[in-house]
């Protein structure tokens, strides 16, 4: 990596300030705060250690101790305080802020918008960037957050889209997660005894359980619903479907001039994959496995032939 | 190499930071460490450094001097100026600040949200997190596009690009703002071709942008509202559909509909729905669970779309 003496230079008078408030600190955690190699910091400490006020005498010099991998520094000379920020600091953290409070809809989402509204009046820049985000929120959302943190069981009652039911379970929450529009929370569930992926949104009762009704017996886990090998074939009209869905394209094969996008799917639950094909009408074709092909040409044939008139 | 020109460039901030009048070019030369050779050089290689800092966006602060200096300029960066100064933030918000900047994961929009934050920790404001945020946002990462359609925005310099569409490949855009909409990236932005306000998907975007010499060439409208241009929810434009469900099946559906028959096999909802196509996926799920009664451009466009399925 080449850097320029300009992007040093740029950090060494970020560093001074910044060791100034973190006394003592590492120069692990250094390299990590800043986003580079501890042999990095290592060589800008050296440095910065060399520079000072003109005079250039011990006591004119940026007064600065490391040893054992420990910085402290006691005269950082003029370089007091952090520098200002440049416009693309600013415009970051505030669309970090702004996305931040799309996420919420509690309490926490007023205390953001009163410090956005403090940053913006004295920041005073014009923020290019514009979040949005639909995203529904769920009046369970403190009560996984809290569960996750203290690894605390809950139990739900869900609705499964996929499969059409209603059931009852006791699940271990481990992640939530926005994608696209939809929350989703990532739980170990004991009823299947596996990882399972839910909609916040399908979700219509949560309640902490104490953890003595919580049992984590060992059943084998069950992943026959999904398929092997997918290959599909995707008009361009359909191409949402590969931004949609990135996190089970495997692979999207080289297009030979006109011809239509041939993308390898990793294996999914076979049910979502027919449902979904069916809702692009014929724009995405399941080449491979053959057998999906047809069972998605039969349904769409039943669909509609329950709207004929007898 | 690098290490002397650093290492004259710290040098040289420090000195404009600390002197409170300014100084003369010649003291700078003969005493800031690390200007070296002939006179001429020593002057070249001041004017570098100065136009280095500056890109830093450091202000060097060209004083007109008094009669004493005669032509000599005198130099200083003052304080004000260079040091970052933002509202009192309370440790609360310092700690808010922090995780929201860690949404971006490696994107490139990470190591500016880490630099900024880096600064507000150097105000000696202590941190204080009593509340354990624990969602995640997954989104499409953005390209390295995103900074120059940003950087065209903020110097008004309109910009051309390829576009992955139908017809008009070729697009001649004034930028007015970048969309960061569910996870994805869009520019929104007046298209100077059809002379209308159009939204651009970013990832489509097929080639690099380029941005036209002319600055401040175009003004964004005043209160421009980027969501006044999305297709957005209007309860005005919901529809109704009566949809038969047959018993105990499409719980979801159930739920969210209202109950205005039971039958024998079948009960009959209502529901509305906003996007037509979106609530025909919906309905496939359940396959004959559900029989479209109302409206019949629905029941109609259920059957086409189903068709170019059918072998």
């Amino acid at each position: 990596m080449s850097e320029t003496a300009l992007d040093r230079t740029a950090r060494a008078l970020d560093l001074v300030p910044y060791l100034l408030e973190h006394q003592g600190i590492s120069t692990r955690e250094l390299a990590d705060v800043f986003g580079v190699s501890e042999k990095q910091i290592n060589e800008d400490l050296v440095l910065i250690h060399m520079c000072g006020l003109p005079g250039y005498t011990p006591l004119e010099l940026i007064d600065m101790y490391y040893e054992d991998g420990y910085v402290t520094v006691s005269d950082p000379q003029s370089l007091n305080k952090p520098r200002k920020m440049n416009r693309s600091e600013m415009t970051s953290l505030l669309v970090s802020l702004d996305l931040m409070a799309t996420l919420r809809s509690d309490e926490i989402a007023s205390e953001i918008a009163i410090l956005q509204e403090k940053l913006r009046t004295s920041l005073q820049v014009e923020n290019p960037i514009v979040v949005i985000q639909d995203a529904s929120a769920s009046p369970f959302l403190k009560n996984l957050e809290d569960a996750i943190s203290k690894s605390a069981p809950v139990r739900i009652i869900y609705l499964s889209g996929s499969k059409d039911e209603r059931t009852e379970r006791i699940i271990l929450p481990l992640e939530l997660y926005i994608d696209n529009k939809a929350t989703y929370l990532s739980a170990w569930c004991q009823k299947s005894n596996a990882d399972r992926t839910f909609r916040l949104d399908r979700i219509i009762s949560c309640e902490t359980v104490d953890l003595q009704n919580f049992t984590s017996t060992i059943k084998s886990s069950q992943n026959s619903f999904e398929t092997g090998q997918i290959i599909i074939e995707i008009d361009s009209a359909a191409r949402n479907f590969i931004e949609d869905n990135r996190a089970i394209i495997a692979k999207i094969r080289e297009r030979v001039g006109d011809q239509p996008l041939i993308v390898e799917l990793s294996a999914i639950d076979s049910r979502w994959l027919i449902h979904t094909v069916l809702g692009y009408g014929g724009l995405i074709k399941v080449l491979e496995p053959a057998q999906i092909g047809e069972e998605i040409a039969d349904k769409a044939a039943a669909i509609c032939a329950s709207y004929q008139p007898k | 190499m690098s290490d002397a020109k650093t290492e004259r460039l710290i040098n040289l901030t420090l000195a404009l930071l600390a002197t409170k009048r300014y100084l003369k070019k010649s003291e700078i030369l003969s005493n800031v460490f690390g200007y070296e050779g002939s006179q001429e050089a020593k002057e070249r290689m001041f004017e570098r450094d100065k136009d280095d800092l500056r890109s830093l966006g450091i202000e060097i602060e060209v004083g007109d001097l008094d009669i004493f200096f005669e032509d000599e300029p005198g130099y200083r960066i003052p304080q004000k100026s260079y040091e970052l100064s933002v509202p009192q933030l309370t440790g609360r918000e310092l700690a808010l600040l922090s995780i929201a900047s860690k949404h971006w994961n490696d994107s490139i929009l990470a190591p500016s949200a880490q630099s900024g934050i880096r600064k507000l920790q150097s105000l000696g404001i202590p941190a204080e997190v009593d509340f354990d945020f624990r969602m995640k946002y997954r989104f499409e990462n953005p390209t390295a596009l995103l900074d120059d359609i940003t950087r065209a925005i903020n110097q008004k310099s309109k910009i051309t690009f390829s576009y992955d569409s139908k017809k008009l490949q070729v697009r001649h855009v004034e930028a007015y703002r970048v969309l960061f909409w569910n996870g994805f990236w869009y520019l929104i932005g007046m298209d100077l071709d059809r002379q209308d306000i159009r939204i651009f998907k970013i990832s489509r975007i097929v080639s690099t942008i380029t941005l036209a010499k002319k600055k401040n060439d175009y003004q964004v409208p005043e209160n421009f509202d980027s969501k006044s241009f999305l297709p957005k929810s209007n309860p005005n434009i919901l529809t109704r559909a009566r949809i038969d469900i047959r018993k105990d099946t499409a719980l979801i559906l159930r739920n969210r509909g209202t109950l205005i028959q039971q039958g024998v096999e079948y009960d009959t909802f209502e529901i509305s729905y906003e996007n037509q196509l979106a609530f025909l996926r919906e309905l496939i799920w359940y396959e004959t669970n559900v029989k479209v009664i109302e409206p019949l451009d629905l029941r109609d466009a259920l059957v086409e779309l189903l068709s170019g399925s059918i072998r």
